[in-house]
């Protein structure tokens, strides 16, 4: 009987949990959008960035007015769930919001692996989703019609520092150390400068794939100083970025050009000083460019109200998610519906100019109206900033290079 | 069979097919539940019934989820092509390819585990105690780092599960044959094991897990049950680690195939939070972690592992037995257990 009892308790115990109620996508005057982020795990610096944009959107489109659809005016709300940096769960998140929750919009979660993972979920259940932080190439070859991503495809980060090499080396081809994290991310970035390396003829001596968690790359590092590459490239996300400057310093190799991913949300300049500088970091966003938009005025003010709200300066993954709520809106406004089909063909026309920059979709739903930026970490009497230097168009400092070796700086 | 027992079954049945028309949001929560359920099942063969602490059976369920959809792509097109980072083409399986090379993935993802199972066991199942629990978890942690550098499936990468075909049904029919595979195979894995514990077999784990040394000298091969176990556990988690990522859709080598951090360590905690080395105690560990799991997590937004260390930290104080420990030593009667309650208390004043 006991275990009767028992069994009786634990099939009322499921009901009780699975009969929590569903709530609508547009209820009253709000519009419901669904978002997992990574707010614990490897990824929760972030995913904390992620929640920050896209809060500071929500906050900044619902003073000013809200979304305006059928001369009514509404607001929009999140429904969050921590992934846990893991894509499994980040799947099953995705489908509980649509499932159970009764989502209809979806806002991307960190990271292009979760992104990968995500992806698949949305678009079988047609749910158009907006997402910010997932800039794996494979994202935009799989034909996902309800996916579009409002940053550069991961290929492009670090394009620009293999060129900028190549062109500070007269033309010639240079020699190229990498190491990649392997996850998504930092293997299309992988894909993006082994491609520049064919096309400028550079050479590739090193080669080095990196475990996640990065936490430890010694054994890179006393190859780079064995064989004295022109550039060494690293993409390994924030623990990557961090982690290559702390043992660089420590172990006072010498190289003339560093480029990485990351260095924005790392705050290199902040946690390593000086010694982080001269780094090369590709980014998606600089406060320094000059777009706007009605909202949040140009990327000063952005950064200055970032500050004011959260204590710290946006990395650009603060600012691309808020620029994800303001092409909602964009479309929300343009199709002047609710019906997720006339949503998603309004996203797919998306044409316009935010703080951030640029966002126009191609047919595959990536954003082709932005180029990335590269800075380099300049410090002045022990205060570091991030100083755009390509591409030229939008540079405010000319590079230094090749980086003074360790004994004179 | 008791008419309990036979409640129970009943009831059981009828919460499996009847769940996804009275939850039908929940189908995947609840598939997930089953496959949570073989993973702490499988596990107990060995830490609980043969006593031998495998942290690394999670091994096997990321090969049988590599092999289920290597085999259902494989099948029909390059594989290569398929995980090539980008992957400029795309390819679309037809409805008849799609089950075609599910069902052989699906086999094939017993299969295959069971032979790794095999040879692995070979070498390791000599070790005992803390010897062996730590070689299974570097074998564990080395399976997802070694399947995160091969390129043909796709590297760190990941790789794309083929979509349910567009022929057929929508995302509707796809959660429900999802469903009730999952829940077939549960219902599988848990009749197979309940009959290996009933048979000799199942005394011969025990023998070991209570004495090997003696096991060995009554005349037992305690290496060959010790190998057969493992190959049991094994051929049921590579079948659903192939439906898992079939239903996640994407398969990444360190979170979602060989997640030790997560499903590795739930299925030790699911077996030990029910009972280890009872047929039931996994199977309500199952339950009950997953409903914590899914209906409270949500609720402490990025402290839900705190939770879950609060969570453990109650059933090691309290619950050390786990639940069906806990409920065996209160009613022994239930159990079939008789006892003398005058020798009972005679040996509560001795101690």
């Amino acid at each position: 009987m006991r275990n009767f009892k028992l069994s009786i308790a634990l099939l009322s115990g499921l009901l009780l949990v699975f009969s929590s109620l569903a709530f609508a996508k547009v209820e009253g005057d709000t519009i419901t959008l669904g978002a997992a982020v990574s707010l614990t795990g490897k990824y929760s610096t972030n995913g904390k960035n992620t929640k920050n944009g896209y809060e500071l959107a929500i906050k900044r489109i619902n003073e000013m007015g809200g979304v305006k659809v059928g001369g009514k005016s509404y607001k929009f709300k999140i429904v969050y769930y921590d992934d846990e940096s893991n894509g499994g769960r980040a799947a099953q998140l995705a489908e509980r919001l649509i499932k159970q929750d009764g989502i209809k919009y979806m806002l991307g979660p960190y990271s292009s692996g979760i992104t990968k993972a995500i992806a698949p979920v949305t678009e079988e259940n047609k749910i158009p989703m907006v997402e910010a932080n997932g800039a794996s190439r494979s994202l935009f070859t799989k034909g996902y019609k309800y996916l579009f991503a409002v940053l550069s495809a991961a290929n492009q980060y670090l394009e620009v520092a293999i060129d900028l090499a190549v062109e500070r080396n007269g033309g010639k081809g240079v020699r190229i150390a990498m190491a990649f994290e392997q996850d998504a991310f930092s293997q299309d970035v992988k894909i993006g400068v082994v491609e520049a390396a064919k096309r400028t003829g550079s050479e590739i001596v090193i080669d080095d794939n990196l475990p996640k968690e990065l936490n430890d790359m010694a054994a890179t590092l006393a190859k780079v100083k064995a064989l004295k590459p022109d550039v060494l490239v690293v993409s390994g996300h924030t623990k990557g970025a961090l982690t290559a400057i702390r043992q660089l310093a420590d172990m006072r190799v010498n190289v003339p050009m560093l480029a990485m991913t990351h260095c924005d949300a790392g705050k290199l300049s902040k946690q390593h000083g000086e010694k982080a500088e001269y780094a090369l970091c590709a980014a998606q966003w600089h406060k320094s460019l000059t777009y706007k938009d009605n909202f949040f005025g140009n990327g000063m003010d952005y950064d200055r109200d970032y500050t004011a709200e959260y204590g710290s300066p946006p990395p650009y993954q603060s600012a691309e998610s808020s620029a994800a709520l303001l092409v909602w809106k964009d479309a929300f406004e343009r199709a002047n519906s609710f019906d997720t089909e006339k949503v998603r063909d309004a996203l797919a026309k998306t044409n316009m100019q935010t703080f951030y920059g640029n966002i126009k979709f191609s047919d595959t739903g990536q954003n082709i109206a932005k180029p990335m930026v590269l800075f380099q970490v300049r410090c002045d009497g022990g205060k570091c900033t991030n100083k755009v230097v390509a591409p030229t168009k939008w540079a405010s400092t000319k590079i230094v290079h090749p980086i003074p070796s360790w004994s004179q700086r | 069979m008791s008419k309990n027992n036979i409640i129970i079954y009943g009831l059981i049945l009828v919460f499996g097919i009847g769940a996804p028309f009275l939850f039908p949001a929940y189908k995947l929560q609840i598939s997930i539940l089953w496959i949570l359920t073989i993973l702490a099942l499988t596990w107990d063969i060995q830490g609980g019934q043969m006593g031998y602490n495998s942290f690394g059976n999670i091994l096997f369920f990321g090969i049988g989820m590599y092999v289920c959809s290597s085999v259902q792509i494989g099948m029909f097109f390059p594989l290569s092509e398929w995980t090539a980072s980008g992957g400029e083409k795309t390819f679309l399986h037809t409805t008849s390819q799609y089950f075609e090379g599910f069902t052989y993935g699906l086999i094939l993802a017993g299969i295959i585990p069971a032979i790794v199972a095999a040879l692995i066991g070979y070498g390791i199942l000599g070790l005992r105690g803390h010897y062996f629990a730590i070689c299974t978890l570097g074998i564990g942690i080395a399976a997802g780092e070694i399947a995160g550098g091969i390129e043909l499936i796709g590297a760190g990468q990941g790789m794309t599960v083929p979509p349910w075909p567009k022929g057929i049904g929508g995302t509707e029919l796809r959660s429900q044959f999802f469903y009730y595979l999952c829940f077939l195979t549960v219902s599988i894995t848990f009749l197979v094991i309940k009959w290996i514990y009933q048979t000799r077999f199942g005394l011969v784990l025990n023998a070991i897990r209570d004495n090997e040394d003696k096991a060995e000298a009554m005349g037992i091969h305690t290496m060959r049950y010790k190998i057969i176990g493992w190959v049991v556990s094994a051929f049921f988690l590579g079948i659903a680690g192939g439906l898992m990522g079939n239903m996640i859709g994407y398969i990444e080598p360190t979170e979602i195939a060989f997640a030790g951090s997560t499903y590795g360590v739930f299925m030790v905690l699911m077996a030990i939070l029910g009972g280890k080395g009872t047929l039931w105690g996994p199977v309500i560990g199952a339950a009950v972690f997953h409903i914590f799991k899914e209906g409270f997590w949500t609720f402490f937004l990025g402290w839900q592992y705190v939770a879950l260390g609060a969570l453990i930290i109650v059933i090691v104080i309290f619950f050390p037995e786990g639940i069906m420990g806990w409920l065996r030593e209160k009613y022994p009667h239930r159990f079939g257990e008789v006892v003398d309650e005058a020798d009972r208390t005679a040996q509560v004043e001795l101690t």
